[in-house]
């Protein structure tokens, strides 16, 4: 019944992701025979500096199906609005009244808060996981509509990219759920951190191999390695910070 | 049949239940060998704890007045001796009406009448004069 | 052989930070009983409750429920499982139906009553369907009593039960509570702060002030041996010192010398009548007047 109870207060926010993501990915397909029509009028770039590199790359890339995809939904649409969606998975849970729940009437029942806390950990994440994998699919799916095809092992291996590093965003907004009792400070604490890892790595490009980097699948687009090292940290970082949500609300008064 | 007892009065509301039960008796609203309400429906109808309800019934039981049949209920005495208590209360009970219609004449309310009972009772007890 | 004591604590301590909530309570509850807690606002109840039911940890003491630590994980939620709860709020989740809270919370109680639960959702007149979001305070209060009832378990726990409700919606909670004692073997704990309904229902009463148990006693024995004796002088009544046992509080007004006493009124009188006073009162004290003398500020 908790799983349920989880999942009651979390569908909307599942759903209503499930839908952009689906259709932000659906889009990105279908719009591909606009942009290939729009390639021959883009002149050579002569905007100079990091802007103008930036651009030259992103018309780089899209001359190519797999580097259209990548560049638009993997590196950036799907990404960005994936990443806003777990930390709005990871808000909210035993401490919160904003999703009308009650802590007191769900601490009065014979269950421990350890497993509260991990049933509704569990159903964000199996959230995430779907909410990672379902519009990466789509992609592979859809696009022979526009005569294209891209490959499933691709689409699968980007999704997991995504949902292993991105977790880590997920659990930052859970652990500090746990501290906060209420709706936004949690959420908007957690975003600014994904606000600050992404300009940072925006800043430090060639440098960095930051959270982002691992998100988007980079290393493997251009490389076909898979970051295992980037993904076992980020995932090691996600299990010590809902473990230590879990410590945190075991020792709290009510 | 039975009252709400009053929770405030300075009287246990199990001693309440037993006077009333005692006056039924006598004024012949229950008769030997019938039957008093259950524990747990008195209670319910009274909202009073039903531990209450069955402390008066035992005292009742104790001072002869019901019997507890195991597993059927309350019932009356058939030798409550409602006769004897009768008349001994009956003359009481016209004493006290007399003196509390006098004080009403007097003006004096009904927590000051109780007050000089009150006062009294614990005045006789002083000097022994109570009477077992 | 259970314990003959379903609640019991000793000299439990908590503190919130800077606050002292609880200050050395001491409470004995009887299996079977129905038990009374009254205090005033932020003298330490919901505390005392939230100690008990595992959702805050005393930070000295001891507690047991049914004879286990509530401070212990598997302990606590064996009391859990064994005992039905109201909260001050009477919080439920606000976006399920009351059929679904009532599902749901059937799940985790092996001994649900089913028949209880038809019972009481009859009489109650219960809104099934409807969001408990749109439900008025008395349909939430039963709703929340419904659950706590069903569960078939051995303790309730109730802080403020007949809070915010109306005296008729009031009287079916208390009659819902008499009722289910008179059933079974159910100790019901409850606070409150309405002294008449806990004069008509309650056993034992316990009254706390500032984190301390001030008196805990069976109300019958309040009744038969609490009396307040008013002593009138001609002029300024005496400095008080009484040797009696039982006397709780004296209070010294002008001419009136008024005493509180807790084995009633003859073991005091003879040291009153020595004092010389020109008139003796002797009256009976209400609940309230207990409360209100072992609340008041000290003089």
């Amino acid at each position: 019944m908790l799983w349920y109870k989880s999942w009651l207060e979390t569908r909307w926010r599942f759903l209503i992701g499930m839908a952009l993501l689906v259709c932000s990915a659906g889009g990105t397909v279908l719009t591909y025979p606009q942009v290939m029509k729009l390639m021959p009028l883009v002149p050579s770039v002569d905007v100079s500096g990091e802007l103008g590199r930036r651009i030259k790359e992103a018309i780089d890339l899209s001359r190519e199906y797999r580097g259209y995809i990548w560049q638009q939904c993997f590196r950036q649409n799907l990404v960005q609005m994936w990443t806003v969606f777990a930390v709005l998975l990871g808000t909210g849970g035993l401490l919160s009244r904003s999703s009308g729940g009650s802590p007191l009437y769900t601490l009065s029942l014979p269950v421990s808060r350890t497993r509260v806390l991990g049933i509704r950990a569990a159903t964000g994440l199996v959230e995430l996981f779907a909410l990672a994998l379902v519009p990466s699919l789509v992609i592979p799916l859809l696009s022979p509509a526009v005569s294209a095809s891209y490959s499933f092992a691709d689409a699968l291996v980007h999704a997991l990219c995504l949902f292993i590093a991105g977790t880590a965003f997920f659990s930052v907004a859970f652990v500090l759920s746990t501290f906060f009792h209420d709706l936004w400070r949690p959420l908007l604490l957690a975003l600014a951190v994904a606000a600050l890892f992404a300009l940072y790595e925006q800043v430090f490009h060639d440098t960095a191999q930051g959270l982002f980097t691992l998100m988007t699948g980079e290393k493997y687009f251009r490389t076909g390695n898979v970051p295992w090292a980037g993904l076992i940290i980020s995932a090691a970082a996600s299990t010590a910070m809902i473990y230590g949500a879990s410590l945190n609300i075991s020792h709290q008064d009510f | 049949m039975i009252f709400r007892p009053n929770p405030s009065l300075g009287v246990p509301i199990y001693l309440q239940l037993m006077e009333q039960v005692k006056h039924a008796i006598e004024t012949g609203a229950l008769r030997a060998g019938e039957q008093l309400p259950g524990i747990r429906p008195l209670a319910e109808e009274l909202v009073i704890n039903p531990n209450t309800v069955a402390k008066a019934y035992r005292e009742l039981e104790h001072e002869g007045v019901i019997e507890l049949r195991h597993g059927a209920g309350a019932f009356v005495s058939a030798n409550a001796g409602p006769k004897k208590l009768t008349d001994k209360l009956k003359a009481g009970q016209a004493i006290v009406a007399a003196a509390v219609e006098r004080l009403h004449a007097r003006g004096l309310s009904e927590e000051e009448i109780r007050r000089l009972f009150e006062a009294e009772l614990a005045g006789l007890t002083k000097t022994g004069g109570r009477s077992a | 052989m259970p314990d003959p004591l379903t609640i019991e604590t000793t000299d439990l301590r908590k503190q919130y930070g800077p606050v002292e909530a609880l200050r050395g309570l001491t409470l004995r509850v009887p299996r079977g009983s129905i038990f009374g807690f009254l205090g005033r606002n932020g003298s330490g109840k919901t505390t005392t409750i939230k100690i008990l039911l595992g959702m805050a940890r005393a930070t000295a003491g001891d507690a047991r429920v049914f004879g286990l630590p509530t401070d212990g994980d598997a302990s606590g939620v064996e009391i859990r499982r064994r005992t039905g709860f109201v909260s001050e709020d009477k919080d439920l989740y606000d976006y399920m139906t009351a059929a679904e809270i009532i599902r749901f919370t059937a799940a985790f109680y092996p001994r649900w009553r089913a028949d209880l639960e038809r019972r009481y959702a009859h009489t109650f007149e219960l809104p099934l369907d409807a969001r408990i979001k749109t439900l008025s305070r008395g349909m939430r209060t039963k709703l929340a009593l419904l659950l706590a009832l069903s569960r078939g378990a051995d303790l309730l726990v109730l802080d403020e039960p007949t809070s915010g409700l109306d005296p008729a919606a009031a009287e079916e909670v208390l009659q819902a509570l008499v009722t289910h004692v008179a059933e079974g073997d159910t100790t019901v704990f409850f606070s409150s702060h309405q002294i008449a309904e806990v004069e008509q229902i309650a056993d034992r009463v316990a009254i706390i002030d500032r984190g301390r148990t001030v008196v805990d006693a069976a109300l019958d024995d309040m009744r038969e041996h609490y009396r307040r004796i008013q002593l009138v002088f001609e002029r300024d009544a005496p400095e008080p010192s009484f040797r009696a046992p039982g006397v709780e509080r004296v209070r010294r007004a002008g001419r009136v010398l008024t005493i509180l006493s807790s084995a009633g009124a003859e073991p005091i009188l003879d040291e009153a009548r020595a004092l010389g006073p020109v008139s003796v009162d002797v009256v009976p004290v209400t609940l309230k007047d207990i409360f209100l003398a072992s609340v008041a500020m000290e003089d």
